[in-house]
């Protein structure tokens, strides 16, 4: 059973934003796969405005370089949306793999990047692609990096009169891309650990590097000093152990050492040694 | 009290429930379908799984007013008076009901899963599954009456 609130069905952005700023102890609907299990645990809420009639905030436009996923779109939409698997393919794969079919079908990506788990899936891939998410309030828009919109375990930049209504991510054409995590098994599983990538390289040489490791760090992060290690050197065995090396040193600084990092860290190295050294290295 | 209208195994329905109600709860006390259970109450054992607009979710997890104007599908769909749905009758014969607790909803994991893939790999339909637990059959049994069901699979209702 839930606790007691008013429960308001909005049919526009606007509506939604102008019921968000007037209303005092308002909460957001999306999904309901977070919130919902939040509230039958013993959070309240005085109102319950549930976003699925904000038709604004689905669907995804291309803008030339850039494609802006509508915060509304559940995991299952994204997960088979032709446009975005074809330029965010991380991100496809991402989002195909979170929770279960049930939790695709119902939760969205802007409830997942606001609930901001460690271990959300879907950020680790859109930090690949440079994200910036887009907040809506009565008062005006701003634009954030995804990277400085979450600030720790739960925590966002978000305001109280905010709605995050959508995710613009860089296409990436011609990079190899992809999202691997590692979970007690394949359904229904937490990630204990997972790796976004994109690379672009020809004839053995790195030209763009990008990667992100979640579920490891407070916030899903992306190793800026191993990747601009890699741009512009060889594919070769040697220099991919040094970025991983790199790589490993940070998630320490970042961390210090835990003890899930008895494992955490050997399964991060085996899973960069084989994204990044590709057939050279194997 | 809050009115709600949704389409019910096909049929109109209209329903006053509290805001804060969930479906799972409006079914069972309200509407008197039992076939829906309650089991881990927060997203995880798939019991209370129906089908929203032929999608599984997760009825503990969907307030009765946000399926205002959809379609909602349980179990009772399936079969026509004494006559079980292909799906249920290959379920039978493969000994893939035990205690019969997840079974409602594996149906229509199931069902959901042969509107879109007349013939699903094994992977698609361990993969349509992930989200249901069940603590007799070990699986294979489901697996192989959904697989089995498959090239006399019928839509219900029409």
């Amino acid at each position: 059973m839930l606790p007691p609130f008013s429960y308001i069905a909005v049919h526009s952005k606007q509506e939604a934003l102008t019921s968000l700023a007037s209303l005092a102890g308002a909460a957001l609907l999306a999904g309901g796969t977070d919130l919902l299990v939040r509230m039958k645990k013993g959070e309240t809420h005085r109102y319950v405005i549930d976003l699925t009639g904000a038709a604004e905030l689905s669907g995804v436009k291309d803008r030339g370089g850039t494609l802006r996923i509508g915060s509304g779109m559940t995991h299952a939409r994204i997960g088979a949306h032709p446009a975005i698997a074809k330029t965010c393919g991380g991100l496809a794969a991402a989002c195909s793999a979170v929770g279960s079919p049930q939790v695709r079908n119902m939760g969205t990506l802007g409830g997942n990047l606001v609930n901001a788990s460690p271990a959300a899936d879907s950020i680790a891939p859109l930090l690949v692609h440079n994200a910036v998410v887009t907040l809506e309030s009565i008062d005006g828009m701003r634009s954030e990096k995804l990277e400085r919109f979450i600030t720790g375990p739960y925590r966002t930049t978000i305001g109280k009169h905010e709605i995050l209504t959508s995710v613009e991510a860089d296409t990436l054409a011609g990079y190899n891309e992809g999202y691997r995590r590692v979970a007690k098994r394949a359904g229904w599983a937490i990630s204990r650990l997972s790796l976004a990538w994109a690379l672009n390289d020809a004839d053995g040489v790195f030209k763009d590097v990008r990667i992100a490791v979640g579920s490891c760090t407070p916030v899903p992060f992306r190793p800026r000093e191993a990747e601009a290690f890699l741009a512009g050197k060889g594919r070769e065995r040697p220099v991919v152990e040094e970025a991983v090396k790199m790589v490993l040193d940070e998630i320490r600084r970042i961390s210090g050492m835990r003890p899930s990092f008895a494992y955490k860290l050997p399964v991060v190295r085996d899973l960069l040694l084989s994204v990044l050294g590709g057939d050279s290295c194997s | 009290m809050k009115r709600v209208g949704f389409t019910l195994n096909g049929k109109t329905t209209t329903c006053d429930v509290e805001e804060n109600e969930l479906l799972l709860h409006t079914l069972r006390e309200r509407l008197s379908i039992a076939s829906v259970k309650e089991g881990c109450s927060i997203g995880e054992c798939g019991t209370c799984t129906v089908l929203i607009d032929n999608e599984p979710c997760y009825a503990c997890l969907t307030l009765t007013a946000k399926v205002e104007g959809r379609d909602v599908l349980t179990v009772e769909y399936l079969a026509h008076a004494d006559l079980l749905h292909p799906l249920q009758e290959s379920f039978i014969s493969h000994g893939a009901v035990q205690c019969g607790f997840c079974t409602p909803a594996m149906l229509l994991v199931g069902y959901s899963l042969l509107l879109k893939h007349r013939q699903p790999t094994d992977e698609q339909i361990r993969e349509a599954m992930s989200g249901n637990l069940c603590r007799c059959t070990g699986y294979v049994q489901i697996i192989e009456a959904i697989k089995d069901a498959a090239p006399v699979f019928i839509h219900s209702g029409s």
